[in-house]
């Protein structure tokens, strides 16, 4: 097997999160100092540019672009925010970065605030996260002892400032128009655009807000160069990503693997195939909001790229046995989308409390005609009218299964 | 602590608002509407606009919550390991309904992903976290609270 490349996950294990000392001895922070005595903020894109570095966070948006367009602004005042709400059911990546390596989040948010020219950072924790929170604090003061924070940093011309901000428990404020929202007190609901957030973001001034795995990219590709992180990954999306495999494998775990690996590699060679005793009957992909993916597609790549047939979304991988009761998971994904669905559009508010009642009667097999009728509308309704991406989201793998697992899901009813 | 010294540690700024309020909620358990009407007056806010926030966030309560709070994840991680079967269990002990909030002494709220996946089912009694629960072990926990 291939030498195996870790950008994230090179120091999991080795360091207390909570000693920057630890962190300094195993590199970090290196990146930071090439930053700012011998690169200059344009220069710094252009590295990450020529990196391809895509958003880590589900919508895979080329993440040179959105810093250059806030880099352009000529606004005094910027903002960039790390979105760490990660609240999609299956999916503990960020949670394992931050457990593992703060301050490797932390140098990535700093260069990315100084490429932009944000003098005030903010990092978006999901409300529940209390240790992470804690875990982040300890880490911006130490980091502030060592100046490598807060006023001149380093003895240079730059400052900035990170808050580390505890959200309060709302799916949809990972969006981050809702994300942006919440932070200035409103209700976490997703504005329209444009504007978009790099033009008229946080306080209305232009914001870049970064997925925290795509900001723990961001050190190693100051250290060793766009080209070198372009070369590792797939044709169409380079870099390595953090992939959760869940459910009915051996080894459940986070783990770190080139773009374009494929789905049956990361199930057999990464979480160490199915359990015992256990057929595969098929794996939803990006989390609750992703697709189903059956045997006869496991070949496929998984990537980044507009056209795949499954979009990889959070990298949240959870694989389901011939065992699960498909009502349950149906019941499931609706009532997630329902108590999540933030009411301001009536498609999506709507749509989703109706699914959830249906998949309660399909569990109880007192569907009825016309609930089957209503289905394919309310499907049809929530991919196409819904404001924000959740009501497609929830549309998506409920539709998935309703076509493929027919026979299942009404064999109660009929 | 009263409310009044919890919003002196902030300053008047509004993305201080939500902090303040999850400040408050945790040390009342909710936010009632005359703690509501302090906030609104130190940010200088009309007391919807503060309501429209408390209302909006999980995490904020704007009614009082009762002594024993059961939360059980059924996120998908947790819905193919059984965590429908832990939340009937549940309902059938107890003899009250998930999301109900008509029985003054418990409640039975179901939530989704905290990020602990790999060891779901998640059980959460009165923030006390509890893994890998099936329904008799449930059942086990719950004698403890009774």
């Amino acid at each position: 097997m291939k030498k195996e490349t870790k950008i994230i996950t090179k120091n999991w294990g080795q360091i207390d999160p909570n000693e920057i000392d630890d962190s300094i001895e195993v590199g970090g922070y290196q990146a930071l100092e090439k930053f700012i005595h011998k690169m200059t903020p344009v220069l710094a894109l252009e590295e990450i540019k020529l990196s391809g570095l895509c958003g880590r966070g589900g919508a895979g948006f080329p993440t040179g672009m959105k810093l250059e367009s806030v880099q352009k602004e000529k606004s005094k005042e910027k903002y960039f925010i790390c979105n760490l709400d990660e609240s999609e059911p299956g999916t503990y990546k960020d949670r394992s970065i931050v457990d593992n390596d703060p301050h490797m989040l932390l140098e990535g948010v700093i260069i990315e605030s100084l490429i932009v020219g944000a003098r005030k950072a903010f990092v978006y924790v999901n409300g529940n996260y209390q240790r992470q929170i804690e875990i982040l604090q300890r880490a911006v003061e130490q980091a502030q002892e060592k100046r490598i924070l807060g006023e001149k940093i380093l003895g240079s011309r730059y400052s900035l400032e990170v808050e580390i901000f505890a959200g309060a428990g709302a799916y949809i404020c990972g969006e981050e128009t809702a994300l942006i929202n919440s932070i200035e007190g409103n209700r976490g609901e997703p504005k329209s655009r444009p504007p978009f957030p790099t033009q008229v973001g946080l306080f209305g001034k232009p914001t870049a807000v970064n997925n925290a795995e795509t900001v723990a990219n961001i050190p190693w590709i100051i250290s060793n160069g766009g080209k070198k992180y372009a070369a590792i990954g797939s044709k169409k999306s380079a870099g390595t990503k953090l992939f959760i495999v869940n459910g009915s494998v051996k080894n459940p775990d986070v783990f770190e693997a080139p773009l374009g690996t494929k789905l049956s590699d990361l199930i057999e060679k990464y979480a160490g195939g199915m359990q015992k005793g256990k057929n595969f009957w098929f794996a939803q992909v990006g989390g609750s909001s992703g697709r189903l993916v059956l045997e006869k597609d496991l070949v496929r790549k998984l990537e980044y790229d507009r056209e795949a047939k499954v979009p990889l979304g959070s990298g949240a991988i959870l694989v389901v046995d011939k065992t699960v009761d498909i009502h349950e998971l149906l019941l499931s994904w609706m009532s997630f989308f329902h108590r999540e669905s933030c009411g301001k559009c009536v498609p999506c508010r709507e749509g989703t409390f109706r699914l959830w009642e249906i998949a309660k009667r399909l569990q109880d097999g007192q569907v009825s005609e016309r609930d089957v009728a209503a289905i394919k509308d309310i499907l049809w309704t929530l991919s196409n009218t819904t404001f924000c991406p959740l009501g497609k989201f929830a549309a998506t793998a409920f539709g998935d299964a309703i076509s493929n697992f027919q026979k299942e899901i009404y064999k109660l009813s009929r | 602590m009263t409310v009044e010294k919890i919003l002196l540690e902030f300053d008047v700024e509004l993305k201080n608002l939500l902090p303040a309020l999850k400040k408050i909620n945790a040390s009342f358990g909710y936010v009632s509407e005359m703690d509501a009407q302090k906030v609104a007056d130190y940010f200088s806010m009309s007391l919807s606009k503060v309501y429209e926030t408390a209302s909006f966030y999980d995490l904020i309560k704007t009614k009082p919550q009762p002594p024993l709070v059961i939360q059980v994840c059924s996120g998908a991680n947790c819905a193919v390991k059984n965590a429908y079967k832990v939340i009937v269990e549940i309902e059938n002990q107890l003899h009250i309904k998930a999301g109900d909030d008509f029985n003054p002494n418990v409640k039975l709220e179901i939530i989704s992903c905290l990020g602990q996946c790999g060891r779901g089912p998640i059980m959460i009694i009165n923030k006390k976290i509890f893994t890998q629960v099936t329904p008799s072990s449930a059942r086990e926990i719950l004698q403890n609270y009774m």
